[in-house]
């Protein structure tokens, strides 16, 4: 169990994290959320020793993480970086015998991570060469060389593409399986959703929701219909009474029941036009974001 | 285990640098240089030989006395017979012969006398001609003997002439200025190195893994081995050529150099490294590099100037203190010891002094760089210094 407690963190006059606390259980995966300036790269800077909090502290397995223990985590900044004209398989051999691996096995290591990431064929290209996709896959490579026993990524999708994403998210699935403690952060919150049986919200340097997701949805207490209706005059639903528009798609919205019934809607939406698709939903994660951060 | 992770920096810096083509190149362009500064040395130091055409009958003897005169002088003379006047005059003006004696009466040059030459040709001339008139004037062989064989005036110089000891601060000089270049580049490499890794974030990456210490103990000691590597290459190559193209007449004094430049630069890039570590990780930018270099930047070419000031005068006041300080020791120490003005003790105090400056900077180097590297922007030293984070 990776094990975050109490942590503080101010910046002259910021508070940038305050008693933060959150878990993340061997094997599983865990999104972190929060609006830009939250606190998030604090906490997982901390997390990795990169940067020391005012208080709290780190623990893994029970004990405090030490530099050797943090050797065996694997890390992923938010600020990309790696050496520019270094070429790819000796960077990531350079950055397995950093983290301690032997010669030959930093070295298979790294043709794995190459392969695993399909960058391959890439292997003795210069990392400024490399586009910024397979950059980020390089990036990517290099926080699992090591075989971490602990992933903490910071914006992991940031910059990639539909098919990148794919890749990272089987390769992040199959640490998670293999009893790794995974936790990122994203803004792709519908990824998260997909991805994350957990998340942690973080809001002005506090948590302000955490948990399973699907308690999360079922905790929320608004009630909403997602509702299609084609060939309807634009913005129909906006003069129903007792209803909010919530998140308006292109042929219907996301609407939040406040006062109204379901059927008030399906009324409504008839007398528009041809219903394509009804739902009654439980609030998304964005949603759920929204509340939380007040937006 | 942390022993392992400066070692496994260190070659990092060494292998990476060592396989980049513009250092490569860079090396092979010194290599090239130095050993045309060799060959043209070489060439100047041998100017003491000529070539004096000869025409006319008159001509042959007194050249046969020109040459063995010149000979005691130590200035060689090669003797080329001409069947005409203009055939001398034309090797004259072309440069083959440095000088034609016609009939023995007269001296062709072509515009400037080269005086050496000429000095010895008027000498054995008078001498020929004086004894011309003795011998007219009825004395016998043993008179003219006693009148012309006087002996040459003393010459009394109040600084004696020391070919060695010239040569050797020639090569001390050239000792001087490799130490400055070798000493500049390569602690802007430290400098530089600690930008990109700021610059392109993958300091985070690797602060993850290890500690700011590690990773600028990694880095300075990498550099300096390649540096000393490239130095002693240096002094290999450059002597070879010494040798090969026989330019120094006491090869001791160069080898004494190169053995002692490279204990010297050892001792100043150790001290200067970890100055250079913090001017880098101070700026967010390669541009930004050289600003806070300049302060760096001045004290090593004032310690240049030092230098070049002490190898000509080695035993002032002023070589004797700055060969003692740490900044400029580097500079002026190994002229004072190749040219034995300063002591075997002297030169060991002076080592131990940068040793112990090194000690003093390094944790204080080392505090600034831990807690300035992560820090975005431009960052002012005593900021840094009470900023809470540790190593």
């Amino acid at each position: 169990m990776l094990e975050l407690l109490g942590l503080t963190r101010r910046f002259r006059d910021i508070v940038a994290l305050d008693d933060v606390s959150f878990s993340v259980a061997p094997g599983e995966m865990v999104g972190f959320v929060g609006p830009n300036g939250a606190g998030k790269t604090t906490a997982m800077r901390i997390a990795l020793g990169v940067l020391q909090a005012d208080a709290g502290e780190v623990r893994w397995r029970g004990r405090p993480v030490d530099a050797e223990t943090r050797r065996r985590f694997g890390y992923m900044p938010e600020e990309r970086g790696l050496y520019p004209k270094m070429r790819v398989l000796d960077h990531l051999v350079y950055l397995a015998r950093l983290h301690g691996l032997d010669r030959e096995d930093a070295r298979a290591q790294a043709v794995r991570g190459t392969e695993i990431l399909g960058v391959a064929d890439r292997s003795s290209a210069r990392i400024e060469t490399l586009s910024l996709g397979n950059q980020q896959r390089v990036q990517l490579a290099a926080a699992l060389v090591h075989r971490p026993e602990v992933l903490v990524l910071d914006e992991p999708f940031s910059g990639l593409d539909p098919v990148g994403v794919d890749v990272l998210s089987g390769v992040l699935r199959e640490q998670a399986s293999a009893g790794v403690p995974v936790v990122f952060s994203s803004h792709q919150l519908d990824l998260v959703e997909r991805l994350c049986e957990s998340v942690v919200l973080i809001h002005r340097g506090r948590i302000v929701a955490s948990g399973r997701v699907a308690d999360l949805r079922e905790a929320d207490p608004r009630r909403l219909v997602r509702v299609e209706v084609a060939g309807a005059a634009s913005a129909w639903y906006e003069r129903l009474p007792g209803v909010r528009v919530v998140d308006p798609l292109p042929e219907g919205a996301v609407l939040e029941l406040d006062g109204a019934q379901p059927a008030d809607v399906l009324d409504a939406a008839r007398a528009a036009g041809e219903v394509r698709s009804f739902n009654v939903v439980r609030p998304s994660l964005t949603e759920i974001f929204r509340r939380a951060v007040g937006a | 285990m942390s022993g392992g992770v400066v070692r496994i920096v260190a070659r990092r810096e060494f292998v990476e640098r060592i396989r980049d083509k513009g250092f490569l190149i860079s090396t092979g362009i010194t290599l090239l240089i130095l050993v045309v500064f060799v060959g043209a040395g070489a060439l100047l130091a041998g100017g003491t030989s000529f070539d004096l055409g000869l025409v006319g009958p008159g001509s042959e003897p007194i050249g046969e006395r020109i040459a063995s005169r010149a000979g005691d002088l130590d200035i060689e003379v090669t003797l080329r017979p001409f069947d005409s006047i203009a055939d001398a005059e034309r090797a004259v003006r072309e440069g083959d012969v440095d000088a034609a004696l016609v009939d023995g009466e007269t001296i062709v040059v072509r515009a400037d006398p080269p005086a050496d030459l000429v000095g010895v040709i008027q000498a054995v001339s008078a001498r020929e001609r004086s004894e011309g008139a003795l011998v007219s004037a009825g004395l016998t062989p043993e008179e003219i003997e006693a009148a012309l064989e006087q002996p040459v005036l003393p010459v009394t110089a109040l600084e004696p002439l020391d070919r060695r000891r010239r040569e050797y601060a020639a090569v001390g000089f050239v000792g001087v200025l490799a130490l400055y270049g070798q000493l500049f580049a390569y602690g802007y490499w430290v400098a530089s190195g600690v930008v990109e890794e700021k610059s392109s974030r993958v300091v985070e990456v690797l602060l993850a893994t290890v500690r700011p210490s590690q990773l600028l103990r990694g880095k300075i000691l990498g550099i300096g081995v390649l540096g000393l590597c490239q130095l002693a290459l240096i002094g290999v190559v450059g002597f070879t050529a010494t040798q090969v193209l026989g330019a120094l007449r006491f090869p001791g004094g160069a080898l004494g150099v190169i053995g002692i430049v490279l204990l010297w630069f050892v001792l100043g890039y150790f001290f200067y490294a970890g100055l250079f570590a913090v001017a880098g990780a101070i700026v967010p930018r390669q541009e930004d590099l050289q600003s806070t270099m300049t302060p760096l930047s001045i004290v090593i070419i004032v310690s240049l100037f030092l230098g070049i000031e002490g190898n000509r005068n080695p035993d002032s006041t002023l070589a004797i203190v700055t060969s003692l300080l740490p900044p400029s020791a580097p500079l002026v120490m190994p002229s004072r010891l190749v040219l034995g003005e300063a002591s075997v003790l002297e030169g060991l105090l002076s080592a131990l002094i940068s040793v112990g400056a090194t000690l003093a900077l390094v944790p204080v180097a080392t505090r600034i760089y831990s807690r300035a590297v992560l820090q975005p922007g431009k960052i002012r030293i005593r900021q840094v210094l009470r900023s809470p984070r540790g190593d």
